[in-house]
This record gives C-alpha cells, structure tokens and sequence, in this order.
C-alpha cells in the first residue's frame, strides 16, 4: 500500500509537471537578430567570406526578391534541427508576403547538422531532392575537412543557381490577414456610430453620443474592438454634436453621400498589409512576410 | 417624437446589422470556419502526398530486398487503409471518423518506420540515388505534416474558443449552428513527435 502512495504521488507529480510544460522547451534558444543575409553567430565564418556572401545575396534579392539567408550556431541548444530551423525562418520571415520565396541555411555546429528550409513560393524548384542533393553533395564534404567557409559558400552559390531562374514564381494565396481587418471593422463599426450618433444629437444632446457609442459597441467584432469603438464613437460624436454638426434632414444629402462613399471605398480596403521590408542596401535587413512549410532537407556530417 | 425615435432607432440597428453584420462574432466565425476547412486541407493534402510516394519508395527497396516481403506488405497494406478513409469536411465534425482516420496514417508512420530501418541493412539500397532522393522527399513529407497539423491546431483551438466563448456561442449555436470541431490530442501528439527516423 505504501509504495503504491508514493508511486502515486510520484506519477501525480510528473502529469503536473507536463501539464504545467509549456509548448516550446523552457530551454529553447532565442531566434538570433537577423542583422543581415550571413549570421554568424558562432563566428566560424572569416570576415571577408561574410562580407562576400552577404553581397552575393544582397544582389540576388534584388534581382529577383528571393530572401537566401544563412544562419550557423554553436549549437541547437537540445531543440529538434527542423523546430528550431522552422522557428527560426518563420520568425525571419524571409521571402515576400504571399510569394514565400525564402531560403535558410542552418548550421548547428556542435550538433553537426545541417538544414535547407525552403519557404513554399521555391519548393518547386528546390526540392526536397534537390536540397538533399546540394547538401551531401555541396557542403558536407567540405565540412568534413573543415572547410567551412568553402562549405558555406559552396552551398549557398548552388541554392542560389538552383532558384535562378524563379523571379516569378507562382503565387500562393495568403491566409487573411485578420490584424488589418480588425481594423478595417472597427472603423466602419466607428464610421456607422457616428453617423447614427450625430442624426439622435438633434433630438437630445444626451442622446446622440450614447446611441452612437452602443451602435459601434455592437457593430464591431468582440469583446476589445467592440469597447474601443464604442468608446471611440461615444467622443467623436460628444465632440461634433458639440461644434453643432449634428446631422439632420438640413444637410441629409451631405450625410447619405458621406457614408455611402467611405464605406464603398474603404470597407474592404485595409485589408493587404505588406510587409514591406528588405535585404536592402546599406546595413539594414529584414524578412518581407515570408512562409515556411516545413520544406528543404538535413544532413550531418 | 417618441414615435420617430422608434422608427430612428429601429432604422439605425437595421442600418448597422446591414453594412457591417460583425457583430457578436458572426463574420468572425465563418471567417474562422473557412480557416480551419482551409487549414485541414492542408493537413489532407500532405498525408495525401505522402501516401502517393510509397509505392515508388516500396518498389525501389524491392529492388534490392525483394525477399524482405512481410515489411513490404505491411507498408501496402497499411497504406490502402489509411487511403480508404473517406476524407470530407464532415470528418471533422465526426470525433469518431476522425480518431479512425488518425489510427488509419499512424498505422502508416508506423510500417513506414520499420521499411526505413529495414534499409539500413542494405548499403547498396542506401547508396542507391534515387532511394535518397526518396528518403529526402519522405523527410520533407514529414515535416509539412508536422507544420500542416500545427497549424491546423492552432485554427481549430481559435475557432472552438468563439464557439464556446459568450456573446458569440449564442450566434454560433442559434444564427449559424456550428459546433466545436474536432482536434487532434495529446496523445496523439506524443505519437507522431516521433515520425519514421531517416538516417543516412
């Protein structure tokens, strides 16, 4: 009976402790800053090999706005190779929104372990095979000799002549970018408040911006939006119905044609948000929006 | 007067449920319903790919270990189960067809596993260009499986949350009647963290 307790307890204990995990690792590294194509954080790489890579993909981006970067580690940090590469390029976010042509070169020196995460838009061209290929063939065997740099640039020149030829490469559709539309909702659930708000101010001062407030709180999206539109709505119309705006059969035609305008023009309108970042010239560099699904190859050496 | 703040009021709720029709979650449901069908796809489509590389795969390795025929057979077999399943929307829905459908491609990870060690002991097999190209592609498979069904569980906890979360389970249950969907488990998870090992 006694040991059962314990064990008991002991079983208890470790449920807990894996409810209470969280989903990444407590352990897990950090995504390094992407401080430009080549990080090096372990800093294997000679500086003039860095500053020659980095220009070759700087080039390429602008040729043909396919994001390569190549990141090498000391180590994985005890993160599976493809967690740690797949966080890495979708925090990156190399490659163009909606296109997806984003390459990562990982190196986990330690682990000896090398990957190719290919985004979506390029999976066509480098293929799983292909990145196997590149790797085995390209990179591995100088690394065994320990030529890294040789090795490094060895892979990156055929990712980047395998990928040549894509400058147009074949669209993906985006997932919705739910961020802006909550934007594009609020301000119609304003917009709507308003109006209505400003037509009940030439019945009751009182009247107006309350009305307006509750028809923005119940227009826009749960529960955050909703509050801010309404409280939004409730000063706006306060403040117009003050100036002596308030809206009313006088100047009906202004206000009809006012919002049926706004709302034509902008209801679907906030939706694209572009991220419109770059390699770019000079120092600064950042991903534009890219995706990853999981595409590209390991290998180790 | 009153009656015209009647007509007013009455006017303006019609006016907001027309031109913006957001509220209490309705778009934000279907646009989240929409979003996992969409994300199950995705999910569909990789197992689907993966199932269509296995009859190359089996007769690459027949190649060399023609003899090898009880590993070769599970694979086959395992293989047709798990792309007898019926794949539709509703199987989301379904708890039942859908934990059958997850048995149905463990099943398949499982004989996948136990052809790739087979492999192992036959160097001619591993050195052989096109089994490599194979094993890379099968890695890839994997892996967009992996990042396919995270996604997918990330849509499907988002979705089950508006569904259940009040002002929007009374739209979600009354206006458009949907119910949670079904989702994969712990469980499971711990199953598949564990996909068929590719070694060189």
């Amino acid at each position: 009976m006694q040991l059962c307790g314990r064990g008991g307890k002991a079983v208890l204990a470790g449920w807990v402790w894996l409810a209470l995990m969280p989903g990444l690792p407590a352990w897990a590294l950090d995504v390094p800053s992407l401080s430009g194509p080549v990080v090096d954080v372990a800093h294997v790489l000679p500086p003039a090999t860095v500053e020659q890579l980095s220009q070759e993909l700087r080039a390429h981006e602008a040729k043909t706005s396919n994001q390569v970067a190549v990141l090498i580690v000391p180590s994985l940090g005890g993160e599976p190779l493809f967690d740690f590469s797949h966080r890495v390029a979708t925090t990156w976010k190399l490659g163009r929104k909606g296109t997806d042509n984003g390459v990562l070169l990982l190196v986990a020196l330690k682990d000896r372990k090398i990957r190719l995460e290919v985004g979506y838009g390029l999976e066509g061209v480098l293929t799983d095979a292909r990145s196997a290929q590149i790797i085995r063939n390209e990179i591995v065997p100088r690394f065994r000799t320990g030529e890294f740099a040789a090795g490094v640039t060895a892979g990156v020149r055929a990712v980047l002549s395998t990928i040549e030829g894509t400058d147009h490469v074949p669209e993906r559709p985006s997932p919705s970018p739910s961020g802006s539309d909550r934007l594009g909702q609020v301000l119609s659930a304003v917009i709507v408040g308003v109006v209505i708000g400003l037509v009940f101010s030439r019945t009751h001062r009182m009247l107006g911006p309350v009305v307006g407030g509750g028809v923005s709180f119940i227009a826009a999206p749960w529960l955050l939006p909703a509050l801010i539109a309404g409280g939004v709505s409730l000063l706006l119309v306060s403040l117009l119905g003050g100036w002596g705006l308030s809206a009313g059969p006088r100047r009906g035609h202004r206000t009809s044609g006012f919002d049926e305008t706004w709302f034509s023009t902008h209801r679907g309108g906030w939706g694209s948000g572009d991220l419109s970042g770059s390699f770019g010239g000079g120092d600064s560099f950042s991903g534009s929006g890219g995706d990853f699904g999981g595409g590209g190859a390991s290998g180790d050496w | 007067m009153s009656m015209f703040v009647a007509r007013m009021v009455l006017g303006s709720l019609l006016l907001t449920g027309i031109l913006t029709s957001s509220g209490c979650g309705y778009n934000d449901l279907q646009g989240l319903d929409e979003d996992t069908k969409a994300a199950w796809s995705e999910v569909i489509n990789q197992y689907q790919r993966r199932a269509d590389l296995i009859p190359n795969l089996v007769n690459t390795v027949k190649g060399y270990a023609a003899h090898e025929r009880e590993t070769l057979e599970s694979v086959v077999q395992a293989r047709a189960r798990a792309t007898n399943v019926q794949i539709t929307p509703e199987l989301l829905k379904d708890e039942a067809a859908f934990r059958k459908f997850q048995e149905a491609q463990q099943g398949l990870s499982g004989a996948l596993g136990r052809l790739l060690a087979l492999a192992e002991q036959y160097p001619n097999l591993k050195a052989d260009q096109g089994f490599r190209d194979l094993q890379s592609q099968l890695e890839g498979t994997e892996n967009r499986i992996t990042v396919a069904r995270k996604r997918y569980i990330e849509k499907v906890a988002e979705f089950n949350k508006m569904v259940r979360y009040f002002p929007t389970n009374l739209t979600a249950k009354f206006l458009l009647h949907l119910d949670e969907k079904a989702n994969f488990t712990v469980a499971d998870e711990k199953a598949v963290a564990k996909p068929p090992e590719v070694k060189f």
